[in-house]
């Protein structure tokens, strides 16, 4: 193969100016179901099934256990405002052990205990408690365990401080309102119902975006690497950029105008600023994957190294994991990748509603990013032609 | 005879795929620097294992003694710390869009009044519920500092009213809750998400191996090449004109310039259990790889615990099967379509977002019913059952080792099938080079 095509690797120019260049690209993007499929359809048919496992949003009745060791009047209400709570779903269990059976076979995500002799020492005005055991293995749902429970103890032993400071002969509305000194008014914003998918889904768009357009992209390449048709004038890369960059724009604009909507999550609260932000995202990623592409130049090579890469990325970004935790090391090479300021900025952007001026680091970074990428891309331009061609 | 001829399927197909990987750096860079790299630097991302020092601000109205006590106590809590104080809410909100913040606590002007005079004396947090782990961080941490200053504000009063101090405790709060986390007791973020996120990637590119250790034959229209080599079995057994040209070939197969036409033909008559070890020979390799970098994983998890050496054979067992059964999958997607590109779709749609619905972030049972179905059939939710079960909750062997049994059951189910396709994609050279 190689001998073969190296003959003709400079025989077959293609078309040099901008326009010629755009349109050759849409027309091989059209021409080739490999491309199309991870351009156009892969994100669209992503943009209803990574949503599919969050559509019931919050986290709701987890099934708890209790184990009443008491089991007088006070212990029933317990389990009684215990099993009222709305993040609950309450089982009894005889003990403690098969409590436990039930956590390691994910049947339970914790249980409640009330010891033995719960009443009498309330009544007697002795220290009394209840254990809450919540799984920690995992975090979201021992949270609810935590917060259900705590709720529901809270308000029986409210309740019962209540009635004490009126036996001691306290005005009842002045003794109810004394139930918590320094109350918490919590007011969650942007995200207002706290729902998981409205959390996570449109960063993880920003990474959806990302990934099939460069693989796309370096697949392309790679293909016309192999076609010896990969070599082109600066303005003709300009070109390909251009074409490839407003199909995703296209598709970009499915996620932020209909995909987010369809799924109830908060969009759109700076729509300009969101478009400006993706008519530079972009050819960003765009020019990456045509680096990418001649680095690789193999048309499956893309699909083979870039696969795995959308998890890692993502936890560099600083949006699930909060980016100065992160090593100091990678607090730096995490700008490498377009989307460490693309998920923020596009976060902040349509789901939050900043100006774009409040983003304007995201907006640079991209920007510097593009450039870094070009100038790679020019490098390997001048590069490629002379090397041996495909091993 | 048979088992010579077998073993020398599985040993000649090892030797094909060993020097293949030698010359190429991209695929030898899959079996062993990327898995490598990419478990070392997951586990380096979560190395400061918990979260601390969100940054916070505080518009205080107020400007008490109690409310600088209360701008104290929030920065006291190890998990927040106060950016700046702010005199405006417009300030403050600009502040939250720039992520220079992340949630600002409001105490309004009335807060040590309300104290004084046994009011209610509501604090108001606003928090970017955008970000929900730093959200959920957040409202926790001054949830806490809320029922210090709480406690601390009831029990003087309750003081003041003639309450013996010892009694205060238990006037404020007659029933206490005595909150435990069983397992993970310091939510520790590296055994919580480094070590069940490590071997979702792990899934995801053994499934790329799987998908192109067999692929790039197809799609360079060497399979048949690949079969005739494997397969030693005498040509005069077989009858027709092709197995000549086979026995010629396979002596020279390592010229890789040579793709005349002959080698597109396909052997006539193949084996199943030639193949079934021609495969396993072909991913012995990668096989063997991913079973030290599964080690190396459950090493990194467990080298700060005290795990039942029978339950870490378990899970390692539980990783191996997985790891097998990924190559298997990729295999089977990508001679199913006859196509590596396609099988490299499929395999990246199905294992690329396999995390998401494993049920460890968002919780299996909070999962839409419609969507737990596809949970279920992963391979991926299974294991890391098993791996949280075993290494986080430290629950008896007995309730994991079914999910072992039926790792391992799909792994063997799976390679008869890649194998039965692989027979099938030899029938179909018309079908190879597929792009």
């Amino acid at each position: 193969m190689s001998a073969h095509s190296k003959t003709n690797s400079t025989d077959t120019p293609a078309s040099h100016s901008f326009w010629n260049s755009f349109i050759q690209t849409f027309k091989d993007v059209f021409g080739d179901k490999g491309v199309l499929l991870m351009l156009i359809i892969a994100p669209i048919i992503y943009g209803f099934f990574y949503p599919w496992p969050y559509s019931s949003e919050v986290v709701n009745h987890v099934p708890v256990g209790i184990i009443d060791h008491d089991n007088s009047n006070l212990s029933r209400t317990l389990v009684r405002y215990a099993s009222a709570s709305p993040y609950l779903n309450t089982e009894r269990f005889i003990n403690e052990q098969a409590a436990k059976e039930a956590i390691w076979s994910d049947k339970i995500a914790g249980y409640m205990v009330i010891p033995a002799g719960l009443e009498e020492q309330v009544q007697s005005g002795e220290q009394a408690h209840v254990s809450v055991l919540g799984n920690g293995g995992y975090f979201i749902l021992n949270k609810n365990v935590q917060l259900g429970f705590s709720q529901a103890v809270g308000t029986v032993s409210a309740g019962i401080k209540v009635k004490k400071s009126i036996a001691k002969g306290a005005y009842a509305p002045t003794a109810a309102q004394n139930t918590q000194a320094v109350p918490l008014r919590i007011m969650p914003l942007y995200n207002q119902t706290e729902g998981y998918g409205a959390y996570v889904v449109p960063a993880v768009s920003v990474i959806i975006l990302q990934q099939t357009l460069l693989m796309a992209t370096a697949m392309l390449i790679g293909t016309w690497y192999e076609q010896r048709r990969h070599s082109t004038s600066v303005r003709g890369w300009l070109g390909r950029i251009g074409a490839l960059s407003s199909l995703s724009f296209i598709v970009g604009c499915f996620y932020y105008g209909w995909a987010f909507e369809l799924h109830h999550y908060p969009r759109g609260q700076n729509m300009l600023g969101t478009l400006l932000f993706l008519a530079l995202f972009c050819p960003t990623v765009a020019t990456l994957g045509c680096v990418l592409g001649l680095w690789f130049r193999q048309r499956e090579r893309s699909m083979q190294i870039l696969i795995f890469i959308s998890l890692p990325i993502f936890f560099l970004s600083g949006y699930p994991w909060p980016a100065d935790q992160l090593p100091q090391v990678l607090q730096v090479i995490r700008w490498l990748v377009p989307t460490t300021p693309a998920i923020n900025t596009s976060v902040q952007l349509n789901q939050m509603g900043a100006s774009v001026s409040q983003v304007a680091i995201g907006f640079y970074a991209l920007a510097g990013l593009w450039l870094l990428y070009f100038v790679l891309l020019l490098f390997l331009r001048k590069r490629i032609p002379q090397r041996k061609a495909y091993l | 005879m048979h088992l010579t001829k077998l073993s020398e399927a599985f040993l000649r197909s090892a030797a094909y795929e060993r020097r293949f990987l030698a010359k190429n750096h991209w695929d030898f860079s899959m079996v062993v620097w990327i898995p490598l790299a990419t478990v070392l630097l997951i586990w380096w991302i979560f190395s400061q294992t918990q979260i601390t020092d969100l940054p916070i601000g505080v518009i205080d109205q107020d400007n008490s003694a109690v409310a600088n006590t209360a701008v104290r106590y929030l920065e006291a809590s190890p998990t927040l710390t106060v950016r700046q104080l702010y005199y405006s809410q417009a300030d403050a909100e600009a502040a939250i869009l720039q992520r220079d913040i992340y949630a600002v606590v409001i105490i309004p002007e009335d807060f040590s009044r309300n104290i004084l005079s046994s009011q209610p004396a509501p604090l108001t947090l606003q928090v970017n519920a955008q970000y929900g782990t730093h959200s959920g961080i957040i409202q926790a941490g001054v949830q806490a500092v809320a029922s210090t200053l709480s406690a601390g504000v009831e029990i003087k009063r309750l003081v003041k009213q003639g309450v013996a101090p010892s009694q205060a405790m238990t006037a404020y709060a007659p029933i206490s809750v005595q909150r435990i986390s069983l397992f993970n007791a310091a939510t520790n973020y590296q055994q919580f998400l480094a070590s069940t996120v490590i071997p979702a990637l792990l899934h995801i590119l053994a499934m790329v191996i799987g998908a192109t250790t067999i692929g790039r034959e197809l799609r360079d229209k060497n399979i048949g090449r690949w079969y005739r080599f494997i397969d030693t079995e005498k040509p005069n057994l077989t009858l027709s004109k092709t197995s000549k040209t086979t026995s010629s070939l396979s002596t020279k197969q390592d010229s890789s310039n040579n793709k005349t036409s002959s080698n597109a033909k396909m052997p006539n008559s193949v084996s199943l259990s030639v193949l079934v070890f021609g495969l396993l020979g072909k991913y012995f390799w990668p096989i063997l790889a991913y079973s030290l970098w599964s080690a190396l994983i459950l090493w990194l998890a467990t080298s700060n615990q005290n795990i039942n050496i029978m339950s870490l054979m378990a899970v390692y067992a539980g990783f191996l099967c997985l790891m097998v059964l990924s190559f298997w999958l990729g295999a089977i997607f990508t001679l199913n379509s006859f196509s590596l590109r396609m099988g490299l779709s499929t395999t990246g749609f199905i294992s690329a977002p396999s995390y998401a619905f494993a049920g460890v972030t968002f919780p299996y049972i909070a999962i839409s019913d419609s969507a737990q179905y596809w949970s279920n059939a992963l391979p991926l939710t299974h294991y890391l059952k098993l791996h949280i079960a075993q290494l986080q909750m430290q629950a008896p062997i007995a309730i994991s080792l079914p999910i072992v049994y039926g790792l391992m059951l799909a792994a063997i189910i799976a390679l008869v099938l890649a194998a039965l396709l692989t027979k099938r994609a030899l029938a179909h050279p018309e079908r190879w080079g597929a792009r």
